[in-house]
């Protein structure tokens, strides 16, 4: 800075021989609490949350909404038009399609929920014993790269052919096809922890590796599985819906979104509502999970928040 | 160089051979005995174990592994039980269709999603940035064939600007052919943009508060020669990586993206397979994607150099 900026009286010199001192103690930052305090915090994760509440209500007060029994058959009034009578219409073998909607959110929870669990909990062991079980690792890897690349839909579509289609086996499919990506997530976070000071120091203090593994490793995997297991929630919901739309998924009995869709699909250009019903709640539920998803890592990993 | 390409090489071989008996099981464990099927109602147990015998079924897994192995390096992938052609000559019936779709998807993806994550990455926080970024979470929320939906609907039925389903060879012409697969393409790429624009920019965020940046933008570089040149170049390895990596989600999302569309490819077949549960092409079908996904990963492996030279190996 030159004089006659200090001339010029934006800057006076005192300013230029020293810098004001800062004061002591810093003003303390106004926590905002409470619930509208997490809102204006979390933005994103209050939405998805807010939106996931909503869906599973939906889901689980599905007899209380209005509906009639979603597989009553009626012929007699097959594809009418939404209307006051039939807010998403009917469809071609004449059932409520609000009432198939509604009843259909239970299978896409119940799929997406299970798949995050079991895929969460076999890759979490799976992972725990490739990191700690030298001569296991490597075997295990190759086993996992080796399914990873077979494409996850494919592999489910593959493993659904085996077998009849139920809501049990499309849970058991899609869990396996997501299985190989938690296990070297966990690989990976668990590799990095060991060589964590606090690990060197509990080992050189006599912890035995059980110990470790639960006093000390566990509990550092556990965000970021959090986060994983969201994500693969979403992504289980669009496999089940894909696996029913082609026909390899949840038996055409139970109405699913795919099952709905997949019937809808042969009238799907002259009654498009019968698809975009079920279409519209399927994008909102996954939405909701990844909102959620995106909202957790931010607040879990600072770091990373904003970023990706 | 020529060591890393050839351990890399070497190191795909046992996830093929991983592939290849998982893809074999499959038949193995698959419910139904085909000699019962071919013995048909009338056989005595003896007939069924006679034919057993002759179809090689009563031999240990690992010597009928063996013989599967061999009968594909042959490029024999076996026959259809429901139309009795050799799996071989279906896929290169349908593969056409599947392989246009994937390659003009791929175009339209990378040619839109890095544009696209650069100029979110320039304009941080600003709402060009947010309507990026909400519409990356959009793409990874709204599945393949209710994109496909919407847009066959709009753009095909209400507006009648193009053909609502099919597919045209390109033996036919070229606007024929690609008329035909813009609304599928489009459709397919949603997931996969949403994908790379994400990656592209949060890599370009890190490249950009690089020190060499500084130093071009203080030697006079102009934002666009910045952006382009010097910082996309330095995130061209999380980028090729990820482009990569999401060819799986290609390959699922053209399953469904076909039966959407009434295209006639490979994953119509695959789909049609399921139905009929006819085994061997299900396992061909699935061989083909999965060794075809492991190639393309190792040949963006072998060009990281291309694209880093500090990268040696």
């Amino acid at each position: 800075m030159s004089t006659s900026t200090i001339q010029r009286g934006i800057l006076r010199p005192e300013d230029v021989a020293a810098a004001a001192p800062l004061p002591d103690v810093l003003p303390p930052v106004k926590a905002r609490r409470g619930f509208f305090g997490f809102i204006r915090r979390h933005p994103t994760m209050a939405f998805g949350g807010a939106l996931m509440l909503l869906i599973i209500a939906m889901a689980i007060l599905a007899p209380f909404l209005g509906t009639v029994d979603p597989t009553a058959l009626a012929p007699a009034r097959r594809t009418r038009e939404p209307s006051a009578m039939y807010w998403f219409g009917t469809d071609m073998l004449g059932r409520d399609v609000y009432s198939r909607v509604l009843y259909g959110a239970r299978v896409s929870l119940i799929v997406g929920f299970a798949v995050a669990f079991f895929s969460s909990v076999i890759g979490l062991t799976i992972g725990l014993i490739s990191g700690f079980v030298r001569w296991a690792d490597a075997i295990i890897m190759r086993i996992m790269d080796g399914l990873m690349s077979i494409p996850s839909i494919l592999l489910a579509i593959a493993l659904m052919a085996l077998t009849r289609g139920s809501v049990g086996n499309v849970i058991l499919a899609i869990t396996i096809a997501e299985v190989p990506r938690v296990s070297r997530l966990v690989r990976g976070v668990v590799l990095s922890l060991r060589e964590q000071p606090y690990v060197d120091a509990a080992v050189a203090s006599g912890t035995s590796t059980p110990r470790i593994i639960i006093r000390h490793i566990l509990p550092n995997t556990l965000a970021p599985l959090t986060v994983q297991a969201t994500y693969i929630c979403a992504s289980a919901m669009i496999a089940e819906s894909i696996l029913s739309f082609i026909g390899a998924g949840t038996p055409p009995i139970i109405p699913s979104w795919g099952n709905i869709m997949a019937e809808g699909r042969a009238l799907w250009q002259v009654k498009p509502y019968i698809v975009f019903f079920p279409a519209i709640f399927l994008s909102l539920t996954v939405l909701a999970v990844n909102l959620l998803g995106d909202g957790l890592r931010d607040s879990l990993d600072p770091r990373m928040a904003k970023k990706v | 160089m020529f060591a890393y390409a050839l351990r890399r090489i070497v190191a795909t071989i046992p996830v093929m051979a991983v592939v290849a008996l998982f893809v074999f099981s499959l038949l193995y464990i698959s419910p139904g005995d085909p000699a019962a099927v071919i013995a048909g109602d009338q056989a005595t147990p003896e007939d069924v174990e006679r034919i057993r015998a002759s179809l090689g079924l009563d031999r240990p897994y690992l010597v009928r592994f063996g013989e599967w192995v061999w009968h594909i390096a042959q490029g024999d992938l076996g026959t259809s039980i429901f139309t009795n052609l050799p799996v071989s000559t279906m896929i290169a019936q349908r593969i056409e269709p599947t392989l246009s779709l994937m390659v003009i998807t791929l175009i339209l993806a990378v040619g839109i999603a890095v544009p696209m994550g650069v100029i979110a990455a320039w304009k941080q926080g600003t709402w060009i940035d947010r309507s990026v970024m909400g519409f990356a979470v959009l793409g990874f929320s709204v599945p393949v064939f209710v994109v496909g939906y919407l847009l066959a609907y709009v753009f095909a039925l209400e507006l009648d600007w193009l053909p609502v389903q099919g597919y045209t060879p390109f033996s036919r012409g070229i606007w024929p052919w690609f008329q035909n697969l813009i609304l599928p393409a489009v459709a397919l790429g949603g997931v996969y943009i949403a994908l790379i624009a994400r990656i592209t920019r949060a890599t370009m965020l890190e490249v950009l508060q690089q020190d060499y940046i500084r130093t071009a933008r203080a030697k006079g570089v102009g934002q666009r020669g910045i952006l382009f040149l010097h910082a996309l170049k330095n995130a061209a390895v999380p980028i090729v990586t990820v482009i990569g990596i999401g060819v799986a989600l290609l390959i699922g999302g053209a399953v469904v993206t076909e039966s959407v569309f009434a295209i006639p490819g490979l994953g119509r077949l695959t789909v049609d397979a399921i139905l009929r549960r006819d085994y061997p092409v299900i396992q061909g079908v699935i061989l083909l994607f999965s060794f075809t996904y492991v190639l393309v990963n190792l040949v963006i492996d072998l060009l990281y150099t291309l694209f880093d030279p500090r990268i040696r190996y």
